[in-house]
């Protein structure tokens, strides 16, 4: 039995607390009466996966079951989630390879022969060949991708794209050609957070810039409060408006999967427990591993943490009509994730882990730390933000991993060009914003190497709009100083150092609430 | 990273472990994790052999020789009511006020050896029988019992205990009182008296707070003197037709609180308060903690048996005893 997550008050009974801070950790010491929000423990995970993907698929929710929509001489179409879920990489074999094969298995029974799978990274990078393979498994690998029938999707190619029409508030649906002209589209999501999914699927991972752009914006997401729900999100709403539209065009199978809490593999596990709970043997590896990081060159500790595969369980699989689906899959992401918080505070403090959707294999740069901070984290609530409009975020991360120059090129120019005019997203969209998407070498880029599109970077900025516009101070415990500069931020080197420069506006003993993750946590802040 | 960066930085995290993790100490759960930790279950630890014939012979000689010489060496007791014992055979629950781990001692010690040697104590199963040498050191010199005070329902073994025909001595205040003074009563014993069918005593205890309260280890002197306790039977109390629980329970509570009056006071006077509802408020006036505290560690002070005439410097104590408790009652 998994017991739920739940909301610390820290007193002298309490022990150090963790961290997470990129390539590493730090065991801190909070001032007494600082709330600590715990996630739920690892729910239990689903022993036959294959016995609960093919019922998903003989009995869907609104919709035919899967073996009636295939049919000989049809032209099928699999998308499915990029490397940006689930976080950490899952350990093989893949929820997504496993639901792929089943498919495939029932489209070969119907004889399908034009069958396309594609990974739906809209502006993402391409992923490279074993990256692929690790999501769908070496079978299905084999048999498409060297005949260039397994592939990343190319939001750049003219020739591969249809446009669909417009939704009602004038938005363009621009989507693959492949998938919108297919009999079926069958698309395999992971639904790691409760903001994936939904007709966020393929209206926004098989879409275009055309497309992107209309809700990628800094004021739609300061109207999405929070972007981790989708009732509440203007960001959702305009993608359920396009998904609505798609529906009108292609036939879409979706099929939803849940994963439990399980992030951390051994022997890193104890950092999935709660301190107070850890044995000897517990305290001994978080030395260990506290002492072994300090000793390590980063490098080495960036090989150490990007290693690490997580065991997660499945919890749910859903398959049919993308809407009902989706709200089956809401349900379980709330029962791993939900976290009731009674009211927001002054301070609310983050730990920024090494790991982002944008930097699998890569490194979290400053522009993706901000992001992961003050985009994803400072977005994991419903209701109301954990911190109080004009309060201050503290979060931890050195912030010194710098560019990767093969993934992330255009931040670099962002970092350096963009930001040292302004870090206001309002701004920063409105005067540069279709310079990078329209670059002719960041294009390139990304249609030939592996690198993040040109106007990615504007997006990461654009998460982080909401926070910046509800909170007065940002500060970053342990980070590059100059770099936080640079981001329109202060660093400090303690908690307490941090504590002391946001009193000016919160005051000199302000209420503290610190969101405990990893594992994911979804705030329900009841004002 | 240098090696003396890497060494300070690595004794920097073992003192913070060590610290916030009590190495060497029993660990802790913060308060508020603590509804989250499942209670322990099956350690209910069982007393059956302490009521065994051999373990009641040793008992014996334990109370007779060690225990009884050592209590009277510390604290002088005196002993009111115990002919009420005369007139009952059988089980009963001696139902008493808790302010100190003296109590059950006095009230033991103070027993006719029939009624002490039949005689079990209920013990709190979180305090008493947390650790196995306690439990079995409790439960050999006192005939202790586990109950959970947590829960507010009695474990199955005071109904057991009873049925064998032992009597029973519970404090229903379920722990003993910070600063003295009475706390409010649970329904626990008035629960086992109606349901069994037994008589309740009232016992009062008087004194047992000054020599020895909460947090002390050791019975205290006071001028250099054992300090005088003393411990007050009263008359049994049965549950009536159809009386509930909860109107059986407060009876209970108004039995304790007329002894401790009659206490202070003299039994007739007792009575009259009794009977006019105006038995002082066992749990003492609403005036600051140190007051409370105050009043109750006052030393015992009463007339000497008839035909002994106190000394003058008792019947100055006493005097400025009644007038501090008089100044205290205004």
């Amino acid at each position: 039995m998994s017991r739920p997550g739940f909301v610390l008050e820290v007193d002298d009974r309490t022990p150090p607390l963790v961290v997470h801070e990129g390539l590493g950790f730090r065991m801190e010491e909070f001032p007494l009466g600082t709330r600590v929000v715990y996630p739920p423990e690892a729910l239990p995970a689903i022993k036959d996966v294959d016995g609960a993907i093919l019922d998903a698929l003989l009995h869907p929710v609104d919709s035919e079951p899967l073996p009636e929509l295939l049919f000989a001489g049809m032209r099928l179409t699999i998308a499915f989630d990029d490397i940006s879920l689930p976080l950490p990489t899952m350990a093989r074999p893949d929820h997504r390879q496993r639901v792929i094969e089943a498919v495939l298995t029932l489209a070969a029974e119907a004889g399908v022969d034009d069958v396309e799978i594609i990974a739906a990274n809209a502006l993402h990078r391409r992923m490279t060949g074993p990256e692929l393979e690790h999501i769908v498994g070496e079978r299905v690998f084999r048999s498409f991708h060297p005949q260039g029938k397994l592939y990343n999707f190319d939001a750049e190619d003219r020739d591969a794209l249809v446009h669909l029409g417009t939704t009602e508030e004038g938005e363009d649906v621009e989507i693959s050609k492949r998938a919108a002209e297919s009999d079926l589209l069958v698309y395999v999501n992971l639904n790691l957070v409760a903001m994936d999914g939904g007709h966020k699927s393929v209206g926004v991972g098989l879409s275009s810039y055309t497309s992107l752009r209309h809700h990628h914006t800094a004021k739609t997401m300061v109207h999405s409060r929070s972007f981790m729900d989708h009732k509440a999100s203007k960001m959702h709403h305009s993608a359920w408006r396009m998904g609505r539209l798609i529906r009108e065009h292609v036939k879409v199978f979706q099929i939803e999967t849940t994963v439990n809490n399980d992030v951390f593999p051994k022997p890193f596990d104890f950092l999935m427990k709660r301190e107070w709970e850890w044995n000897v043997k517990d305290q001994a590896s978080m030395l260990a591993a506290r002492r072994g990081l300090a000793l390590a060159p980063q490098k080495l500790r960036h090989k150490i943490f990007h290693d690490m595969r997580a065991p997660y369980g499945l919890t749910g699989v859903n398959a049919g009509e993308v809407e009902a689906v989706h709200e089956r899959t809401i349900e379980k992401v709330h029962a791993q994730q939900l976290v009731e918080v009674d009211g927001y505070s002054d301070v609310l403090v983050l730990g920024v882990p090494y790991l982002g959707p944008y930097n699998v294999n890569s490194s979290m740069n400053p522009i993706l730390a901000t992001c992961m901070g003050l985009g994803y984290y400072f977005n994991s609530y419903r209701g109301h933000p954990m911190v109080k409009r004009g309060g201050a975020v503290i979060l931890y991360h050195p912030l010194d991993e710098g560019f990767n120059q093969l993934h992330h090129p255009s931040y670099v120019d962002f970092y350096e060009e963009v930001l040292a005019e302004t870090t206001d997203p309002q701004v920063i969209g409105e005067k540069y914003e279709k310079q990078f998407a329209e670059d002719p070498w960041y294009r390139h880029l990304y249609r030939t190497s592996h690198a993040y599109h040109g106007v990615h970077p504007f997006y990461m900025w654009y998460w982080a709009a909401h926070a910046m516009d509800h909170v007065g101070d940002v500060v970053w415990v342990g980070g590059d100083r100059r770099v936080a500069k640079r981001l329109g931020f202060r660093a400090a080197s303690s908690l307490a150092d941090a504590l002391e420069m946001v009193s000016g506006s919160v005051g000199t003993s302000p209420s503290i609430t610190y969101l405990h993750n990893p594992p994911h946590i979804l705030a329900d802040v009841k004002v | 990273m240098g090696v003396g960066e890497f060494l300070s930085g690595g004794v920097a995290d073992v003192r913070r472990t060590a610290r916030g993790f009590r190495w060497g100490r029993r660990a802790q759960v913060p308060r508020s994790a603590e509804p989250f930790v499942q209670p322990p279950t099956g350690t209910v630890f069982d007393t059956g052999w302490a009521r065994r014939p051999s373990v009641v012979a040793a008992r014996e000689v334990a109370q007779r020789v060690g225990l009884e010489p050592l209590f009277r060496a510390q604290v002088r007791t005196r002993v009111e009511g115990l002919d009420v014992l005369e007139r009952l055979d059988g089980p009963v629950i001696f139902v008493a006020n808790h302010a100190s781990h003296l109590d059950t001692p006095l009230l033991l010690l103070s027993l006719p050896d029939s009624w002490r040697r039949r005689t079990a104590v209920a013990a709190a199963a979180d305090y008493f029988f947390d650790t196995w040498w306690k439990a079995v050191g409790s439960s050999l010199v006192f005939n202790t019992f586990p109950i959970d005070r947590r829960g507010g329902s009695m474990a199955a073994t005071p109904g057991e205990v009873l049925a064998d025909g032992w009597s029973l001595v519970v404090y229903p205040e379920g722990t003993r009182s910070r600063d003295g003074w009475l706390q409010g009563f649970r329904m626990g014993a008035a629960y086992l008296a109606q349901t069994h069918g037994v008589p309740v005593v009232p016992v009062a205890h008087r004194g047992t707070f000054a020599a020895m309260p909460r947090g002390a280890g050791w019975p205290s002197r006071h001028e250099g003197r054992r300090r005088e306790v003393t411990v007050r039977f009263g008359e049994p109390l049965r549950a009536r037709e159809g009386e509930s629980v909860r109107d059986f329970a407060p009876r209970i509570k108004d039995a304790v609180a007329a002894l401790l009056d009659e206490e202070r006071t003299s039994w007739y006077e007792a009575r009259l308060r009794s009977a006019a509802g105006t038995t002082p408020d066992p749990a003492g006036p609403d005036v600051a903690t140190w007051r409370r505290v105050w009043a109750q560690t006052e030393p015992v002070v009463t007339e000497p048996h008839a035909g002994r005439r106190p000394a003058p410097w008792s019947r100055l104590r006493a005097e400025v005893a009644g007038r501090a408790r008089s100044a205290l009652e205004r």
